[in-house]
């Protein structure tokens, strides 16, 4: 798994960005298009067309009779009934494709996310660094030891809790430095970046969904004492687009969908 | 997390959102609005029901439906559902309007009045400043506020459309007290007026092209030099290999400056057994096609430019693949999903039609009788298509009635009329139309089929109507059926006695008037049953001065008309000529034909004659399909009526039915309709029930097979 996620990544390193990192026109527009497009071939594919033209026109239909027996009460009430049970099945109908969409859009998702959501620190700007350990090393935040590169010094003593989290407030100068985490016998990297170019940079080491949903470093092992280490960097701005992790994932459902129905009827897609 | 299931969910959670927010809106404020609504209904009617004898009528209309063949089927036993119906109530002949045709007489129906007061005597008339044909019941005008960009006129506004018919249809009068009514197909109802019910209008919607229904014909036989069709339009197709490519003409573009007509290109695939072709419309699915089967309607959408694309729906028909490929496509019906012109009240009720029952034919003309008339289609298909035709009203009347509780429902059946005016030959061995045709075959008993069937659609809304006392039911036709045997032509008649002059004194004249010389010309014929003088004042080139010249004119004319002869037979074509200015007392009847003229059974008015021709002599014979017709001597061919509820009069007239539907409702009719109430409203004032005395109908002089019938039937029925 984490041997496919990390080909993934180098995949994307190549296809994303192609205008650099300073410019995020292009991989803000193409690809919600792209994913509107695929799931629209998807969707044409893997849901049952007609059933979904079959509940719409019958939702347009009670719809209607709303509107044209409006002054009879309980044909009023039985339209509308009707008219959302059809909507439950036109939900309904959308269960497959919605699944079948799920993994692929998350990965371009995420990756969207790793490359634009954040930028790097600035020489000398403090960033909080949490470490959260795995159940079965809670008790043990204080044996956590930080070896710090060269470039990076503590800004503030660690603070520790007894619910197994520790965080680190540091100060580093330019360069893409490395955190060295130890517990115990394991020891676990986070990467630092620090001034230059606008680039990717990963916020959260961890594994499983987390390993999935923040792409850019090696995931942990899944029975490391280690259950995430995260740098809160701080969001960038994209210009005319909405910034930060929420901000891009808004734009992408907006745009993707926006496409979606705009080009539905050029590749015969019932939505 | 969630955001990341994409557009997938996107596209369903946006949707469904739409509806669920639609829905619970419109039903919350609906909701809310009804105590509004209802108290203010309560305190500007009462209650609308408060001196109603019945909550819900329900009237059937069967174009056409003629009392004489219906009394043949009832006595054989065929029409079990009408005579339960009798049997519960009456069957009376019911008296039509004059002239005796459906725009006239449904005219009468809608509004309660005669036809010097709605203003219609026949489909068409004359525009007295160029003498030219127009449409008696709609002006369809174009967009009067329009911006030029470029090449294109893009128009601000919608193009007027205005209903000519006078007075007003009397579901609104009930509409204003807040009983609510379906009216469906009646004809003369284009455009739709506004009132509180719905309404899909009927005879009369033109077709997308703006025609009363424009068929079109595609072969690959080349007859180039053979004239087109009457009533269609004629593609040769020239196919390379098994590939055909042709278009489809469609609507005038008046988007673009001299824009012609829109065209839709398409391709016809024959298949190698050549047993099939594979049809493919420019931006529809393909669709295999089998000869002598129709397609489904097919959407075919225009595009005039600047993305406005202007949707209709036909059907199509291969005739033949061998030797030759003929194609038949219906007239482009205005799409009822995307209504290129207002078709119904409101104007989502014909979206909401098409949606819950699929797509139907719109056009007023439904069934494409000159398809037939010029055997583009054979008795077979066309016997089909209306059949279909039938079914998708059905659907609309099953529709109606389920949502209809307390109200009017109001539905029309054309279908009735229009395989009587295509198959009456069946009924007159002898008749003209027979010589070169079969008068064998499986549809020879096509008319006495649709009574059956009707029959059955009635029992059907028995069924729903069950039991209940507050329940009206009534079966309706607004004229009957005769033979068509003769044509005659009036304006050559005209020309004989000297009344009518053509340019240059030549002998014939083309459609419309062609070389009438308007300066010497003192009547002329237009329609089916009118004559008009060239009345100084009102035509623009009359020469007929108003007063003791224009009453001699008319007494003269309706004289020798009474007299004519048929120089073929020794009888007499014409029963009575009605003066117009004598007959009606209403407002209109100065637009009226001055002339209206009542043919006996098996005569009417020519085929040229209709069209303002003038030929070589006054009578033919009538060849055509259409062969039975109604346009005579309104005595001759009442409508019938059944009615649940027995009647008080044995004599009701179709004028009558709006009036008795008020009062069954508890309204009172205006003072200006003209019927009266003809219906019991209770069992002490019924006298009259169940079956007629059928000399009534003998004495109305039908055709020879359908007095034949009248004999059988004599001996029958009691």
């Amino acid at each position: 798994m984490d041997s496919l996620l990390h080909l993934c990544g180098v995949v994307f390193d190549v296809v994303l960005a192609p205008l650099g990192h300073d410019r995020p026109e292009f991989d803000m527009l193409a690809w919600p298009v792209i994913a509107g497009v695929v799931a629209l071939l998807v969707y044409k594919r893997v849901s049952n067309q007609k059933g979904i033209a079959r509940a719409k026109n019958r939702i347009q239909v009670h719809l209607l009779e709303v509107v044209l027996y409006r002054d009879d009460l309980f044909a009023v009430l039985v339209a509308t009934a009707k008219a959302l049970g059809q909507n439950f099945l036109y939900l309904a109908y959308n269960i497959v494709p919605m699944l079948v969409m799920f993994a692929p859009i998350t990965l371009v998702l995420v990756q969207l996310v790793a490359h634009y959501a954040y930028r790097p620190l600035e020489p000398g700007e403090p960033v909080l660094v949490q470490v959260e350990l795995a159940d079965s090393a809670r008790s043990r935040a204080r044996e956590i030891q930080l070896e710090l590169p060269d470039g990076v010094t503590l800004d503030a003593p660690p603070v520790r809790t007894t619910d197994g989290r520790a965080a680190y407030r540091v100060v580093a100068t330019e360069g893409d430095h490395v955190l060295r985490f130890t517990l115990g016998g394991e020891v676990q990297d986070k990467a630092l970046a620090v001034g230059g170019e606008n680039r990717k940079v990963p916020v959260l080491r961890g594994h499983g969904l987390d390993a999935v949903l923040y792409p850019g470093e090696r995931a942990l092992p899944s029975d490391s004492a280690f259950q995430t280490i995260k740098v809160s960097w701080e969001e960038r701005g994209l210009g005319p687009f909405p910034s930060g992790e929420a901000g891009i994932l808004v734009w992408f459902f907006v745009f993707s969908l926006a496409a979606g129905f705009l080009l539905k009827d050029r590749f015969g897609v019932t939505l | 997390m969630f955001a990341y299931i994409g557009p997938g969910a996107g596209f369903a959670f946006a949707g469904s959102l739409l509806v669920l927010v639609a829905a619970f809106a419109l039903a919350l404020g609906t909701i809310l609005l009804w105590p509004i609504s209802f108290a203010w209904k309560t305190i500007k009617v009462g209650n609308p029901f408060k001196n109603a004898s019945a909550r819900r009528v329900v009237v059937i209309g069967c174009d056409g439906m003629d009392p004489g063949m219906t009394a043949r089927l009832l006595q054989q036993g065929k029409l079990p559902n009408l005579r339960k119906l009798m049997d519960k109530g009456a069957f009376r002949p019911l008296d039509t309007s004059n002239p005796s045709m459906s725009p006239v007489a449904w005219s009468t129906f809608a509004t309660g009045v005669d036809p010097s007061r709605h203003g219609i005597f026949d489909f068409i008339t004359r525009d007295p400043c160029t003498c030219a044909p127009m449409l008696s019941s709609t002006d369809i005008g174009q967009a009067k506020r329009v911006v030029n960009i470029g090449k294109y006129i893009v128009p601000l506004e919608k193009p007027k459309i205005r209903l000519l018919q006078k007075s007003q249809h009397f579901w609104k009068l009930l509409g204003e007290k807040h009983i609510f009514s379906i009216i469906q197909r009646v004809p003369i109802t284009f455009p739709p007026v506004p009132f509180r019910g719905l309404l899909l209008s009927g005879m009369c919607v033109p077709d997308l092209r703006g025609s009363q229904g424009t068929f079109s014909f595609f072969s690959t036989r080349n007859d180039d030099g053979v004239p087109a069709f009457t009533g269609g339009e004629q593609t040769i197709l020239r196919p390379k290999g098994n590939t055909i490519r042709s278009r489809i003409v469609g609507p005038d573009n008046g988007m673009v400056k001299g824009g012609g007509r829109m065209t839709l290109p398409f391709t016809l695939t024959i298949a190698d057994d050549k047993k099939s072709v594979r049809l493919q419309v420019d931006g529809a699915d393909p669709i295999d096609l089998f000869p002598q089967v129709y397609s489904p309607w097919i959407t075919l959408s225009f595009s005039a430019g600047l993305g406005v694309e202007v949707k209709g729906i036909a059907r199509f028909y291969v005739v033949s693949i061998e030797p030759h490929v003929n194609l038949y496509m219906t007239p482009i019906h205005i799409d009822p999903e995307n209504p290129a012109m207002p078709i119904s009240h409101p104007e989502v009720y014909a979206v909401y039609l098409a949606k819950k029952l699929g797509p139907y034919a719109t056009l007023g003309l439904a069934e494409d009788t000159w398809a037939l008339n010029e055997r583009v289609i054979d008795e077979k298909a066309f016997f089909a298509q209306a059949m279909d035709i039938c079914d998708e009203r059905e659907g609309m009347l099953w529709d109606a009635l389920e949502h209809v509780r307390e109200g009017l429902v109001t539905t029309v059946f054309d279908t009735t009329d229009r395989v009587s005016h295509m198959f009456y030959r069946y009924l007159d061995p002898t008749h003209p139309a027979n010589r070169d045709k079969p008068t064998e075959g499986e549809l020879r008993d096509a008319i006495e089929r649709v009574y059956i069937h009707m029959d059955g659609v009635i029992g059907k809304v028995m069924a729903k109507l069950g039991d209940d006392p507050r329940s009206v039911l009534m079966v309706i036709s607004d004229h009957g059926f005769t033979n068509f045997r003769r044509g005659v032509n009036l304006n050559t008649w005209l020309k004989q006695e000297g009344y009518l002059h053509l340019k240059d004194d030549a002998e014939l004249s083309g459609d419309w008037f062609e070389k009438v010389d308007w300066s010497r010309t003192r009547a002329f014929s237009l329609g089916l049953t009118g004559m008009f003088i060239n009345r100084k004042g009102r035509e623009r080139s009359g020469i007929v001065a108003e007063g003791e010249e224009y009453r001699a004119l008319v007494r003269e004319i309706k004289g020798k008309l009474e007299a004519l002869e048929d120089p073929e037979t020794g009888a007499r074509a014409i029963r009575r000529v009605e003066i117009a200015m004598a007959a009606f007392d209403g407002p209109y009847r100065i637009d009226a034909p001055d002339l209206l003229i009542g043919y006996e059974g098996g005569y009417r008015n020519s085929w040229e004659c209709a069209t303002g021709s003038v030929t070589r002599t006054v009578f033919c014979d009538n060849t055509k399909s259409w062969s039975g017709d109604h346009c005579v001597d309104p005595t001759i061919v009442p409508g019938i009526l059944f009615s649940s509820r027995p009647l008080v009069t044995e004599h009701p007239k179709l004028v009558d039915i709006p009036f008795t539907i008020m009062r069954l409702f508890g309204q009172a009719p205006p003072k200006y309709m003209q019927g009266g109430m003809i219906l019991a409203e209770g069992a002490q004032d019924a006298p009259v029930k169940g079956f007629f005395d059928l000399r009534r109908l003998e004495q109305s002089g039908c055709a020879p097979g359908a007095l034949a019938v009248l004999d059988e039937v004599s001996h029958g029925v009691a």
